[in-house]
């Protein structure tokens, strides 16, 4: 399969405008016959929304501008971030990214863990998702992250846990530190959890971060794609816009599977008993 | 001193949060006001490389005749650069001022002439459609070495995250004349101030107490265990805090369910 990431510098609370950056992108992505095309964490609406969040939030399955990505997927999936709310459950704002292919929508994941500390508000104007699942996809089983759900490993084993293919992690992560490597120091602290998720799943983890800045803030791109043996198969610029087009080879899966059996040998049920009796019984 | 910056990287974020912002606000051109000294030499260097030197406009503004070397180091910078420069007497209008409200306190007058300086880059920011940087580094912010509604002002501040010795590296890096490299700073309120002798630390003991405080969250046992001088590391403390009100805009009195600056809240970039 092809993949196409697209780490782009959305517009601040101007979805229309970031709907036709998708759009662009996506006829991009046609043109050069790519299977699956993501974006980064709420791509549609930008990251520093605050008060916004209300005013951008939509319903994916009725609004007439989210249903002009989706009627357009045939043949090109598309993953997508966007700030959620349904009809039945009004006033709730969830950071979320859909996994759209065929003209419909497959998947939707609502972030978790919303960070709220220092230069993060998430908490204060979103609300938490509460669930990681895999689904499938035209190009095997998948699963959605959202930026700071990566960073906290047990998301990533329940996927891999429920037998993902691929762990697609959307971002808007902000670059910090400037002590040395021509990126942002952060940027390798991604890379090094990129690398060991890959490893540990012996699946494919795509990154998707995006750039630009928002008041202040830069946001430090350095999008990545890591093979089933966890190594890098790709790596976008730090900073720059970047639209990055790599084949995949989804037989990879199978053959680190082979060569490496954790996923054979792996014991959830052993898992989630230990983690009932420390969720249960704190330890002192 | 683990604040040394990798500063072609540091210049390459900083050029294009100059050129992305001023694009945002539908801007092409770039003021500030240029001392002589360094942050805002560093400042007009990298709007230059963000904007072209043709799109910057560095205003000098001069109390009378009472620093000439700081012009001619203003000038120089200007010309190494590329940048327009333009001179400004402030004399007429504080020297009125003062007149009609004769005081011998130098810092109020400091800070008259600060406050007079941004008042003219404000006027000539509608003139030329140019917005305003700021060149305030973060040892100032931090220790609040600086004039509110004076120097502290502007629409973006592209060094206010570089402690001085870092705007140091980065200066010479971006290939500053030596004088200005190797002067001593000054805010320049009165005849023969310095920052390091007002302050009473060097810079490299100042940024190495803010460094334990704000990047590493060490505690002042911490720095005197580790054998910083206890007065220092309390000064420093104690200067912090006296200054949050220039950090921030000012409170305001809470009445309504939904007010500015605490509830109502929205991004600085919104829209753009």
């Amino acid at each position: 399969m092809r993949i196409a990431l697209a780490q782009i510098a959305p517009r601040l609370g101007d979805v229309e405008r970031n709907l036709d950056l998708h759009l662009e992108y996506m006829e991009r992505a046609r043109r050069e016959k790519a299977d699956l095309l993501v974006f980064p964490e709420l791509s549609l609406t930008g990251y520093t929304l605050k008060d916004l969040a209300g005013e951008v939030a939509l319903d994916p399955r009725t609004s007439p501008l989210f249903k002009r990505i989706t009627a357009r997927s045939r043949g090109l999936s598309v993953v997508a971030g966007f700030m959620e709310e349904r009809a039945e459950e009004k006033g709730l704002f969830y950071n979320s990214a859909a996994f759209i292919s065929g003209g419909r929508i497959l998947h939707v994941h609502r972030k978790v863990f919303l960070p709220t500390n220092g230069l993060f508000e998430e908490a204060k104007f979103f609300a938490p998702g509460r669930d990681f699942r895999t689904f499938p996809t035209p190009f095997g089983k998948a699963g959605l992250l959202i930026c700071r759900d990566f960073l906290h490993y047990g998301a990533s084993y329940v996927l891999y846990a429920g037998g993902t293919d691929m762990i697609i992690a959307v971002s808007a992560a902000p670059g910090r530190g400037v002590g040395g490597g021509e990126a942002f120091e952060s940027g390798r602290m991604w890379e090094l959890m990129g690398e060991a998720i890959a490893g540990f799943s012996t699946a494919f983890v795509v990154y998707v971060n995006r750039v630009g800045s928002e008041d202040g803030v830069t946001f430090a791109g350095g999008s990545f794609v890591c093979g089933p043996d966890g190594r890098f198969l790709a790596r976008a610029a730090s900073l720059d816009a970047e639209f990055l087009v790599l084949d995949l080879d989804l037989a990879a899966v199978r053959e680190a599977r082979m060569k490496r059996l954790y996923k054979r040998d792996e014991k959830p049920d052993i898992i989630l008993r230990s983690l009932e009796r420390v969720v249960r019984v704190p330890e002192d | 001193m683990s604040l040394k910056i990798d500063a072609p990287f540091v210049e390459r974020v900083l050029t294009r949060f100059i050129r992305d912002e001023l694009a945002k606000f539908g801007f092409k051109k770039g003021i500030l006001g240029l001392s002589g000294g360094l942050d805002s030499a560093v400042c007009a260097a990298l709007a230059a490389r963000a904007l072209g030197p043709a799109n910057v406009l560095g205003l000098i503004m001069p109390c009378g005749d009472a620093f000439p070397a700081d012009v001619r180091d203003a000038e120089r910078v200007g010309r190494a650069l590329g940048i327009r420069a333009r001179v400004i007497d402030i004399a007429p209008q504080i020297d009125a001022y003062f007149a009609a409200q004769p005081t011998k306190d130098r810092r109020r007058r400091g800070n008259k002439m600060a406050r007079e300086r941004m008042s003219i880059l404000y006027d000539y920011s509608a003139r030329e459609k140019a917005l305003i940087l700021g060149t305030s580094n973060k040892t100032e912010l931090l220790i609040g070495y600086g004039t509110i509604h004076g120097d502290l002002a502007c629409a973006i501040n592209p060094v206010g995250d570089l402690y001085k010795t870092q705007v140091r590296q980065l200066a010479r890096h971006l290939g500053l004349p030596a004088p200005i490299l190797r002067k001593p700073p000054t805010a320049g309120l009165w005849a023969g101030q310095t920052d390091e002798a007002e302050i009473g630390l060097t810079y490299a003991e100042l940024d190495e107490i803010l460094e334990n405080i704000v990047e590493k969250g060490k505690s002042a046992a911490d720095m005197i265990k580790a054998g910083i001088k206890p007065a220092a590391v309390r000064g420093v403390w104690e200067m912090i805090r006296r200054s949050e009100f220039k950090r921030r805009m000012p409170p305001i009195a809470k009445l309504s369910q939904r007010s500015v600056g605490h509830d109502f809240l929205y991004p600085y970039d919104w829209g753009r």
